[in-house]
């Protein structure tokens, strides 16, 4: 049972989601999903939402539920709770939104094996109050997202000249788009040098 | 607190119980919806076949589909703008490499000529054989013959490809074959059953 409740201010939990435990370049998790979608701004936007929205719900669920959850399967409920989000995205894309579904295709399905979303609810809904964790879960999304939406910006504008699908002025015109920025291998060279400029950064202000 | 071990099973049980029929009720709610989205994208795909029809919004599609064209008996939708028979397309679904490749292949009066085609549901790699839903692709088709024979349609290594074939997409092997299998069965039936009816 995971009856003890650890307490942190809404602050640092912000400052840690977004920053200090940044999902990307701190804890280097969800990096298949960071490569998959960030050829594009608007994929990215949803994908992000989307993730940011089921961390944050299945922490809250978690925690509610997390002084009746025998330790033995708190796994398996995690797993459910995660997958029973995501489904409910899933279906709503289906339902409202059929071209953005098509086009986030596996990937909306893909979001419940995220190490994201479980890590958030072992590392901290577990132990944590619905509020805080829903709290949690929402930043840790959102420190993604930030990370998510620079690579997608930067890969988009470089490749296609566009941001959100819209021409960019110099880069439609004159720019000799670089394609390889929208196919796989963009996504290593930029997200390689995000965690290299984030850490330079972090290292320096440590010092 | 001390807990039985059968109270982790009823736990997972009741839990996987509530959330799977909050699903269930939710997916039922919104089940005409999606199947109105899925019957908009293949008629989307149809009118796509046919370079010269021109649609401005996703309005028109539905008014246009239904009033130009009419589904025959050989299985195939005839292009009927304005009554004159205008060109055929044909429906085609199989299995792909994960799940099953579904689409639409526009046929000219001399039901040889492919005018287009259009693949409106597939899950295929993405990056490798996902990319037959893009235009270097799928634009390869308009204007190739379907040649007599079991395989009207060839998509080869574009090291191989002659002028009348597909070059395949490269890391894609596998969805190219399947696709050129299950397109090529439906383009063999529709000719059987246009021989049946002496069309």
């Amino acid at each position: 049972m995971n009856g003890q409740t650890v307490t942190k201010p809404a602050k640092q939990i912000i400052l840690d989601g977004l920053w200090y435990d940044n999902a990307i370049f701190r804890q280097i998790l969800g990096i298949c999903s960071t490569l998959a979608v960030t050829n594009n701004v608007l994929n990215t936007l949803v994908m992000c939402i989307s993730l940011s929205l089921v961390t944050a719900l299945s922490g809250m669920t978690v925690s509610a539920l997390r002084n009746w959850t025998p330790r033995s399967v708190r796994m398996m409920v995690q797993t459910l709770i995660i997958a029973f989000f995501v489904i409910i995205v899933d279906i709503l894309l289906r339902a409202y939104w059929p071209e953005m579904s098509r086009n986030l295709g596996p990937y909306v399905g893909l979001i419940i094996t995220n190490c994201i979303v479980m890590g958030r609810c072992e590392a901290f809904a577990g132990t944590n109050r619905p509020w805080p964790s829903f709290l949690d879960g929402l930043f840790s999304g959102l420190g993604y997202s930030v990370v998510l939406l620079a690579i997608a910006a930067f890969r988009e504008l470089l490749g296609m000249g566009t941001i959100l699908g819209f021409a960019m002025p110099y880069f439609s015109t004159h720019w000799d788009k670089w394609i390889i920025m929208v196919m796989p291998p963009g996504g290593f060279f930029v997200l390689a040098m995000v965690l290299w400029l984030c850490r330079s950064v972090e290292i320096k202000r440590k010092s | 607190m001390k807990q039985s071990r059968y109270f982790a099973v009823v736990y997972m049980f009741v839990l996987t119980a509530v959330l799977s029929s909050m699903l269930i009720g939710l997916e039922r709610l919104t089940r005409r919806q999606v199947k109105t989205n899925e019957q908009i994208a293949f008629e989307r795909a149809v009118l796509a076949v046919f370079p010269q029809i021109e649609i401005k919004s996703a309005a028109e599609i539905h008014p246009v589909f239904t009033r130009d064209f009419v589904l025959s008996d050989s299985g195939a939708y005839e292009y009927r703008p304005s009554g004159q028979l205008a060109g055929y397309v044909l429906p085609f679904e199989g299995p792909g490499f994960w799940a099953p490749i579904k689409g639409v292949v526009g046929i000219g009066m001399d039901q040889k000529t492919m005018t287009g085609i259009r693949f409106y549901e597939q899950a295929e790699t993405p990056g490798l054989g996902a990319r037959i839903v893009e235009p270097f692709f799928y634009e390869q088709f308009a204007e190739k013959s379907l040649t007599e024979g079991s395989r009207p349609v060839r998509i080869r290594p574009p090291s191989e490809a002659g002028g009348n074939d597909i070059s395949a997409i490269t890391g894609a092997t596998q969805t190219c074959v399947r696709l050129e299998k299950l397109l090529n069965e439906a383009v063999v039936q529709w000719r059987v059953k246009l021989q049946e009816q002496g069309k």
